[in-house]
């Protein structure tokens, strides 16, 4: 077994274990917590056989956006009181993180060059017919979202 | 990083115990809002079996995993919606309150 193969192992089991904690916790808000954290491992995944655009998509839309709206969501309408002293649980999680990202910025901001450019044009992304019909088909999706949203809620006068 | 049998089975694996966990989550669900985390946690398992097709079809599977990750956030974010009406007609997010739907035989 190579190293590699032993470390999706152990992302796996962490991604498992995450996950059994949506199952086995009372409080949506932790629920929704380790719901996140597993899908930040399930991007991990990705990003470990160097597929970082679906790491990033995961990541910012998925977890960025619907994840957090759901741990909103679970944090407004939570069935239990919520515990007076449960914010220092997460100090230390929110230490090592902190820790982490301190030592590969430390580590990597190093090795990046420095004075270079950055060579993305929007003229080049926007000439290529496949991004175009990419970005329209989304637009689309928003839209007739926003609309089946708004239909859903009773119109525009009362989101006023 | 290569997709060997190996990695492939871990992959499948670990997915399918996430697909696992999220039906027994949405089966013991007494509320929407868990009905809404066990969706996200399928969704998951369903990203994660993607991975496999970027060693043949890279192109394809990044197009598929864009098109997956975009509908299924719509597709929640309108259930997202329809929790909060719920809420706001009933007053109550339990499951039980739910009585129309499937087959009246």
């Amino acid at each position: 077994m190579t190293e590699e193969t032993l470390l999706l192992g152990i992302l796996a089991v962490v991604t498992i274990i995450f996950a059994t904690g949506v199952l086995l916790v009372r409080d949506n808000f932790f629920a929704a917590m380790y719901m996140s954290a597993t899908l930040i491992m399930v991007a991990t995944i990705s990003a470990f056989f160097g597929i970082e655009p679906a790491f990033v998509l995961i990541v910012f839309i998925f977890v960025g956006a619907i994840g957090v709206v759901t741990v909103a969501l679970a944090s407004t309408y939570r069935e239990h009181s919520e515990n007076g002293n449960s914010w220092k649980m997460w100090l230390i999680p929110a230490i090592v993180t902190a820790g982490v990202i301190a030592i590969s910025l430390y580590t990597t901001l190093g090795r990046v060059p420095v004075g270079r450019t950055i060579a993305f044009e929007l003229a080049s992304f926007l000439s290529n017919p496949e991004y175009i019909l990419l970005v329209i088909s989304l637009t689309a999706l928003g839209i007739l979202l926003m609309f089946s949203v708004l239909k859903m809620i009773g119109g525009a006068d009362e989101c006023q | 990083m290569s997709v060997d049998p190996i990695n492939l089975s871990i992959i499948y694996i670990t997915s399918f115990i996430l697909l696992i966990i999220g039906y027994s989550t949405a089966i013991s669900s007494k509320d929407i809002v868990r009905l809404l985390i066990s969706l996200e946690l399928m969704f998951g398992a369903v990203f994660l079996t993607l991975i496999p097709l970027f060693s043949n079809l890279s192109e394809t599977a990044f197009g598929i995993t864009l098109v997956a990750i975009f509908t299924s956030s719509a597709e929640l974010l309108v259930l997202i919606a329809a929790i909060i009406l719920f809420d706001r007609k009933h007053k109550d997010l339990s499951t039980g309150l739910i009585d129309v739907g499937g087959d009246r035989v």
